[in-house]
């Protein structure tokens, strides 16, 4: 784990090339599947609000899951969800106090995050660089603030 | 590292592996109604079967169920020979005895290309193939509300007493992943029924939308120390609620800095 994924909404144009990427980055049986970041409109001028899974320290998702489906990548830090060990019960998407473990209805399946395994594709498409993986840089913090 | 050979190809495998998981990697299609890699494997539906040999074994053969075999060096695997083809059909065509009526069957054995069964259809026959998935993965979640009674013909999957499950917080876990979609369950309004017992299912404060039962949620409150409040609202909402908090902080920001 050395890079992080980093959203500066305050650069977000509201474009959704991050959804578009998304849905073409995890397809199923070769359709686009359901995106995993979901770009809100806010009634503030000129301000989108990209919310994606935050990977948390202590995550509800996999605390919830019984079956052990869900599972954090050590090599990435993502939170990854293992499709085939996965019993739908819907206790991740019921207990994610960020609503980020998703219910994929067209092909009912959980879906979620999993930085596509160290090199997220939106960050890749998306034109401003509000979103972007990059490596850890204590500096970052302190120079947006 | 093992290394095997299926269909003809040698393929690689790690120590302890399953041969259904070196069959599934290298993308060949069998039939394996009672495996799922949340539970261990059972072999009760045998439909996985292979036929293995080795070089020293001069000619002969066996037939194991590739859900439970280990891998082993020097193996020969085939998983479409003419005779483990005819096991298979003869073991699809008993399942569709048992159901005639399964679409999921019927679908499997038109592919192996029967279209009515050999054998005597049972009358009283639901589309319970008795693999046993069900009440595995209701062990494996912690609840075992369910488990098979009876015995030979009679056998079937039943909660205790056939009264509703003390145990059951219907997560519907049993339903969702039954390979014939034989358990009955139905979701009206705040209401969901499964095995008889009536359940509550948790309402959406922010939308009125319905999410999981209440029972379940309780059970993930104890069992994995999870807040109740959690389960107030759906993922929906708690997008939302977190886009709205992101605008607040930036707009504090903008006013901080105009």
């Amino acid at each position: 784990m050395t890079s992080q994924f980093i959203v500066i909404p305050d650069l977000c144009t509201g474009c959704l090339t991050c959804e578009l990427a998304c849905s073409f980055a995890h397809p199923v049986e070769g359709k686009p599947g359901r995106t995993r970041i979901v770009v809100y409109t806010t009634p503030v001028k000129e301000l989108w609000i990209p919310v994606v899974c935050l990977q948390c320290d202590d995550p509800a998702c996999v605390r919830s899951c019984l079956v052990d489906a869900l599972r954090r990548n050590p090599a990435t830090g993502a939170i990854e969800l293992h499709q085939d060990k996965c019993v739908k019960c819907l206790a991740c998407v019921a207990a994610c106090p960020f609503g980020c473990s998703l219910l994929d209805g067209r092909h009912n399946l959980i879906v979620k995050c999993d930085l596509c395994s160290g090199d997220p594709v939106c960050a890749h498409f998306c034109p401003t660089k509000a979103l972007s993986f990059r490596p850890f840089d204590t500096g970052l913090l302190k120079a947006t603030a | 590292m093992v290394h095997l050979t299926l269909n003809g190809k040698i393929v690689q495998a790690r120590e302890g592996e399953v041969l259904l998981s070196v069959i599934r990697r290298e993308g060949i299609s069998i039939p394996a109604t009672c495996h799922h890699e949340s539970v261990e494997a059972f072999g009760a539906c045998r439909l996985c079967t292979v036929e293995i040999t080795k070089k020293e074994w001069n000619g002969w053969k066996d037939y194991v169920t590739s859900c439970l075999y280990p891998v082993q060096n020097d193996l020969i695997v085939d998983t479409h020979s003419p005779a483990v083809v005819e096991l298979r059909r003869t073991l699809i065509d008993l399942q569709l005895a048992r159901c005639p009526n399964s679409p999921e069957i019927r679908q499997m054995a038109e592919e192996y290309g029967i279209t009515t069964t050999s054998y005597e259809e049972r009358p009283d026959g639901d589309n319970c193939i008795l693999c046993g998935l069900c009440t595995r993965i209701c062990d494996r979640m912690g609840f075992a509300a369910i488990s098979t009674v009876g015995r030979g013909y009679g056998r079937r999957v039943a909660p205790p007493l056939d009264e509703p499950p003390p145990d059951c917080v219907g997560c519907l876990a049993c339903a969702l992943n039954c390979p014939t979609k034989v358990i009955p369950y139905v979701d009206k309004g705040t209401t969901r029924v499964i095995w008889t017992k009536q359940f509550e299912l948790m309402t959406c404060t922010g939308c009125g939308r319905t999410t999981i039962t209440r029972d379940f949620a309780k059970s993930l409150g104890e069992s994995r120390q999870i807040s109740l409040q959690y389960f107030e609202k759906c993922d929906d909402c708690h997008r939302r609620e977190l886009s709205q908090t992101m605008t607040r902080i930036v707009s504090w920001q903008r006013e901080e800095k105009p």
